[in-house]
């Protein structure tokens, strides 16, 4: 199996990285460049969202994409989260209200939310619902999650 | 009527929230190490066989493999066990379960251990599973054991059971079933083990008993106990289920082996056939009352499957069987539980610990006793209950706390009326239910129990907590933090909690049955009060001053002339001497002589309980059979909130693991494999629970608490099941007996 | 996981000579393939990784037809405004799907050649007779979907082949369509059963077209052509319900499995059947004035 070479931008940084193409984006995030925030809680099955980074603008499940298919896209990492040294908002609110428990779900949780805040400033309830319904969670019960997100919004909810 | 505390009772910020919102936050699968390598497990396809051979000679020749170890390679003790030492490492001469670690390889990379699985060759003589626990109990059924079968049967007795039904005016029999169900923490065990000089181990644990780990890789490895150094990572979740030292044991086995690092992460698919699940048990409920309402006697038989090995099951027999009365007075009781080997995935702690399953069957019974007699569900409930000074049916004195159950049940009242006047929606059929919740606290009595913990006082004024015992991720750090500050006066920044290392740390116990903030707060209480005297000691021998003339105030040393010093002048002082302000205590969990019965088995009974309840209304589409929760309220009995973010998120997050129990989790079988994944095997998502969600957190103060406080870790989803199938009842009529409540259970198809 | 050998086309050309490379399987979102080929459920020599091919995610109205390329995204489909116009029941199936991470990277290409029993945005298509694009290095050819999908996780689709686009043809008049799904959760909701319905109402607001298709209750997706007969000029009302239960019994083939039983499939598909009619019917109503 011959090894590929990908380009990408990650986390706003022009990135290459050479790698077998069987291997996930998640297994090069963790292994080959050391980022260690997005998480594999389910076995690459895309059934826990503990994974998530955003491709393009869209959340998605790193355990199931090739690092082929990564060429020439965006991904934002929860590493690429803070900005100048400034948590995001959703970072603050997260923290502030209570939402981070263990905290394994968090950083999947937290792009979901980007991700859901850019293309709805001001989503309902039900929509937040439906937007982290791809991010299992087992210790908060996510309302403290939805608290967080409409605290984020409030101010001024993404960057 | 304003709170005195200035710390204690706020929702304040946990300190390592910040990096868990980073990807900082580093997890044991996270943790950077020099040349680590890769622990990989063959494990059993078989559910019950011997292992005739185990060939590992080609596996041993593919190129990054560094070693091939099986049970006899393993240099000490091959079995462990938190109860009864019969779980191997790495299997003996026979596995008992599908998915049971066989082999275990070290390799420098997956690849490489993955094809040296590939050339591993067991031969094994498959034998005859058994899965279900009463046949498995019968005297024709092969042991799984040398011990037999059967490795618990509990009878209790209170009053005459015959005369107690005589006096009923009805009596009702019901047999509930609770299905096996996964901890379902997200952060799969893990362990990371590097071998140091002087025959010394470093493990990194995901673990709610690094001390217990620390003693089982010593044992198995051979070595002393101080040659093993446990840390924990950050983790992430628990719920029992990391009650549970198998791979810590093996990742220090692969350390050993090749003097070097090993990191053994488990998938979901090993997370689900080989780590401790909730008991499935069988409950044969028979309860009798008067026509006015007053229970008389209650018989229960309880069949438990504590799967291929014992893990805590005796002690989740004693919790479920002591709490089969639920919340309620019965003078007339006999029950019998067994706890017996199967085939099956082994069972072992998970949060509630028995709690939840027997709730299911009394507070189900309860209602249905209602509705039989004719009588409102708070009304019976509120003619039952047990009050402060009367005794449950194991002989245990209820103390001050069962005066929150009336409170409790006035909550309940007003919610139930709000939760009714709601409006259906179109072609919907709603129903109100509710249950009541009685959780134990502590590990029962006669079995030891104590938690030590330290404080040191740094140079900088910064109070640093060597906790003895993990944070699960659930808040015990902050918790603790909050009583310190409130002890010493301090600002909550000022204190901060260390993440525990065995090396020269104290034992604090494992985290777990709802106590650790009572026994650590307890403790950390006591070593503030110790601190402080060591401080003005001091404080007097550097001032000239006799210390009885000092007195220690937030922060402060204030003499009797009214003028103040810093502490920090102190500590310096004290730093340049290398002297460093540190106390220690040990808090041992109270079982009060005259409360506390001494005929039962040890472990039996626990005497310190929680009380709650919680109000379930549903809509059922009466033709397809589903289920909507619309509205949830939570209405639980504290002692005393020490931190309130963190009371509310673990009520919010055991509501929604008991909705999940009471709807959607279930690990059958089907074939011949079990659900191992999270494909087959559903949590809820935030789209599955209530948007409305209300939390009624109560504030009877436990006199033997800190500051008041009890614990909150478990109770939060034990009622909740029932809560639900009462509400289903309430709006279809249909009495679910079998967890979790579907569709086709509601629809008889 | 297994090896591959790893292509990366960025035309429609380079696409089709790379599968010509005999074993050549496509890779589309990936949302079906990875975790499959990560539990030895799937295998291929070669991957074809169509993630560069732009030129097949579109939603276009092209007049007499509606077409949409096989890599067009669960997620682009159920936010489409053209799609809500022409086949609502498309939309609902494709916002049902998983979550919203694998809503934005499976296709709806990748899920016709999965061909699950179970498959969401299938009976939408079904109801609408839609017909698949194939193409290879060798020509193209069409084929009705309902033909293409042979058994469970069995397609018609040849070597060196790949699904270009799916389209349909819109309905006029009174009509309406409707998907419900019955999953065991709300939330990342595998199909227990599902129906997808389309209605046209004659002047008397009667039933003079009608499709159904289920999903989970046989090997494969399936028209009901039986129920559709059976209501055929037929006036919507509650009680039909018993009709097509009835009818159901001749068409429908279900199976106790993990997820639910026989008796419940049964159960389920004759109601769920029912909704969906009601609610087209109430859309072919309402386009009717």
């Amino acid at each position: 199996m011959k090894e590929i070479t990908v380009a990408f931008l990650l986390n706003g940084k022009k990135t290459t990285v050479t790698s077998l193409p069987n291997r996930t984006l998640l297994d090069v995030l963790r292994t080959d460049l050391g980022l260690t925030g997005a998480k594999d809680a389910c076995g690459g099955e895309g059934e826990c969202g503990a994974c998530t980074v955003i491709q393009n603008g869209k959340p998605v499940n790193s355990c199931m994409i090739f690092i082929g298919q990564v060429e020439g896209t965006q991904i934002t990492t929860i590493e690429g989260m803070m900005e100048k040294g400034e948590y995001h908002p959703l970072q603050k609110s997260f923290v502030e209200a209570g939402a981070v428990q263990c905290g394994f779900c968090t950083p999947g949780a937290i792009l979901t939310a980007k991700a859901l805040l850019e293309e709805n400033p001001h989503p309902t309830d039900q929509e937040i619902r439906e937007g982290l319904s791809g991010n299992l969670c087992r210790c908060t019960g996510y309302n403290k999650m939805i608290d967080a997100i409409h605290l984020a919004e409030e101010r001024g909810g993404d960057d | 009527m304003t709170d005195q505390f200035h710390t204690v009772g706020k929702s304040l910020t946990r300190k390592d929230a910040w990096d868990k919102t980073t990807g900082k936050a580093l997890y044991t699968a996270d943790i950077p190490v020099e040349n680590v390598r890769v622990g990989y497990l063959v494990r059993s396809p078989h559910h019950y066989a011997r292992i005739l051979e185990i060939d590992k000679e080609r596996s041993l020749e593919i190129p990054g493999v560094l070693a091939v170890l099986s049970s006899d390679d393993i240099p000490g003790a091959k079995e462990f066990g938190p109860l009864i030492p019969d779980q191997p490492s790495l299997a003996m001469d026979v596995v008992r379960h599908l998915g049971e670690p066989v082999v275990l390889i070290i390799a420098e990379t997956k690849q490489a251990a993955e094809k040296a699985a590939s050339q591993i060759r067991v031969v094994y003589d498959p034998l005859e599973p058994v899965f279900d626990p009463v046949q498995a109990a019968r005297d024709d059924s092969t042991p799984l054991h040398e011990s037999g079968n059967v490795i618990t049967l509990l009878n209790i007795c209170d009053g005459d059971i015959e005369k107690g039904f005589q006096e009923a005016d009805h009596i009702l029999e019901d047999t509930y079933t609770l299905p096996r169900i996964h901890p379902g923490y997200m952060e799969l065990e893990t362990s990371l083990a590097v071998w140091g000089e002087g025959q010394t181990v470093t493990v990194w644990v995901s673990s709610q008993h690094p001390f217990t780990d620390q003693g089982f890789i010593a044992a198995a490895l051979d070595l002393p106990v101080e040659n093993v150094r446990v840390k924990s990572g950050v983790i992430g979740g628990a719920f029992g289920g990391k009650e549970d030292s198998s791979l810590s044991i093996l990742a220090a086995l692969g350390a050993w082996a090749i003097k070097g690092a090993v990191r053994l992460v488990n998938n979901r698919r090993e997370s689900f056939l080989a780590h401790p699940k909730r008991h499935p048990a069988q409950i044969h409920y028979k309860l009798g009352a008067r026509k006015d309402g007053i229970f008389t006697a209650l018989q229960t038989e309880v069949h438990m499957d504590t799967g291929a090995y014992a893990s805590y099951g005796p002690a989740v027999a004693a919790i479920l069987t002591e709490t089969l009365a639920g919340s309620y007075r019965i003078p007339n009781v006999q029950v019998e539980t067994s706890v017996v080997y199967t085939n099956s995935p082994l069972s072992g702690a998970m949060r509630g610990f028995g709690s939840p399953q027997s709730h299911f069957a009394v507070e189900s019974m309860v209602d249905s006793m209602a509705q039989e007699i004719g009588m409102d569900p708070v009304q019976i409930r509120r003619a039952n209950i047990i009050k402060v000074g009367e005794k449950m049916f194991t002989g245990v004195i209820l103390n001050e706390s069962a005066s929150a159950l009336p409170i409790c049940l006035d909550n309940a009242r007003e919610v139930i009326d709000r939760f009714q006047a709601i409006e259906v929606s179109p072609g919907k059929k709603a129903g109100v239910g509710m249950a009541l919740a009685a959780q134990t606290m502590g590990l029962g009595a006669n079995v030891p129990d104590d938690s030590s913990h330290r404080l040191e006082w740094a140079p900088d004024g910064k109070v640093l907590i060597h906790l003895g015992a993990p944070d699960l991720g659930q808040g015990l750090a902050m918790a603790v933090e909050q009583i310190t500050a409130e002890a010493l006066g301090l600002p909550y920044g000022q204190v901060e909690s260390l993440p525990l290392d065995t090396l020269d740390r104290p034992n604090g116990n494992t985290t777990c049955a709802s106590r650790m903030t009572y026994m650590a707060g307890n403790a950390l209480i006591d070593a503030s009060d110790k601190l402080i005297q060591d401080l003005l000691s001091r404080a007097g021998e550097i001032l000239e001053v006799p210390a009885n003339k000092l007195v220690y105030k937030e922060g402060q040393i204030i003499k009797e002339d009214g003028s103040s010093l810093p502490v920090v002048e102190f500590l310096g002082r004290l730093a340049e001497e290398s002297i460093t302000l540190t106390s220690e205590s040990t808090f041992s969990f109270p079982y009060p002589e005259e409360t506390t019965p001494q005929h039962l088995p040890i472990g039996m009974p626990h005497v310190l309980y929680c009380f709650g309840a919680q109000v379930a209304r549903v809509e059922v589409d009466p033709d397809l059979g589903t289920v909507e929760v619309t509205h949830f309220a939570a209405i639980h009995d504290v002692g005393k909130v020490i931190s309130r973010s963190g009371v509310e998120g673990q009520i919010e997050g055991g509501v929604a693991t008991g909705l999940g129990y009471a709807l959607y989790e279930t690990m059958l079988k089907k074939d011949d494999q079990w659900v191992d994944s999270f494909t087959e095997y559903l949590l809820p998502t935030s789209k599955d629970l209530p948007n409305h969600y209300e939390s009624i957190i109560l504030e009877v103060p436990e006199a033997s608490g800190p500051y008041g406080a009890k614990g909150i870790g478990e109770i939060p989803l034990v009622p909740t099941a029932p809560a639900v199938a009462n509400a289903v009842n309430d709006a279809v009529g249909v009495r679910v007996t079998k967890l979790p409540i579907t569709p086709e259970r509601i629809l008889g198809l | 996981m297994q090896e591959f050998i790893y292509h990366r086309p960025v035309t429609i050309t380079e696409l089709k000579e790379s599968l010509c490379e005999p074993g050549a399987r496509i890779l589309a979102g990936g949302t079906d393939i990875v975790p499959r080929m990560r539990q030895g459920r799937f295998s291929s020599s070669i991957l074809v990784d169509t993630s560069g091919v732009d030129s097949m995610r579109f939603i276009e109205d092209q007049g007499n037809e509606i077409v949409l390329g096989a890599l067009t995204t669960h997620q682009e489909a159920a936010e489409s405004a053209l799609l809500k116009n022409i086949n609502p029941a498309l939309v609902t199936a494709a916002e049902s799907i998983g979550c919203q991470q694998t809503r934005c990277r499976g296709t709806l290409g990748g899920n016709i050649a999965n061909a699950s029993p179970a498959a969401d945005t299938l009976p939408p298509l079904l109801i609408f007779d839609a017909t698949l694009l194939l193409q290879s290095l060798g020509g193209e050819r069409r084929i009705l979907l309902e033909k293409f999908i042979l058994g469970p996780g069995k397609t018609d689709l040849q070597e060196g082949e790949f699904i270009h686009s799916i389209s349909f043809k819109p309905m006029f008049g009174s009509w309406g369509s409707a998907f419900i799904k019955v999953g065991k959760r709300s939330g990342m909701a595998v199909s227990v059963v599902n129906a997808a319905v389309a209605v046209e109402l004659n002047d008397k607001e009667e039933i003079s077209d009608i499709r159904i298709a289920l999903g989970s209750v046989a090997p494969t997706v399936i028209r009901c052509r039986k129920v559709e007969q059976s209501l055929i000029g037929k006036v919507p009302v509650p009680e039909l319900i018993k009709e097509i239960h009835e009818a159901c019994q001749e068409e429908i083939s279900p199976i106790t499995d993990i997820r639910s039983s026989e008796e419940y499939r049964d159960h389920a598909a004759a109601v769920i059947i029912h909704r969906a009619l009601e609610s087209a019917v109430e859309q072919a109503i309402g386009r009717g004035r």
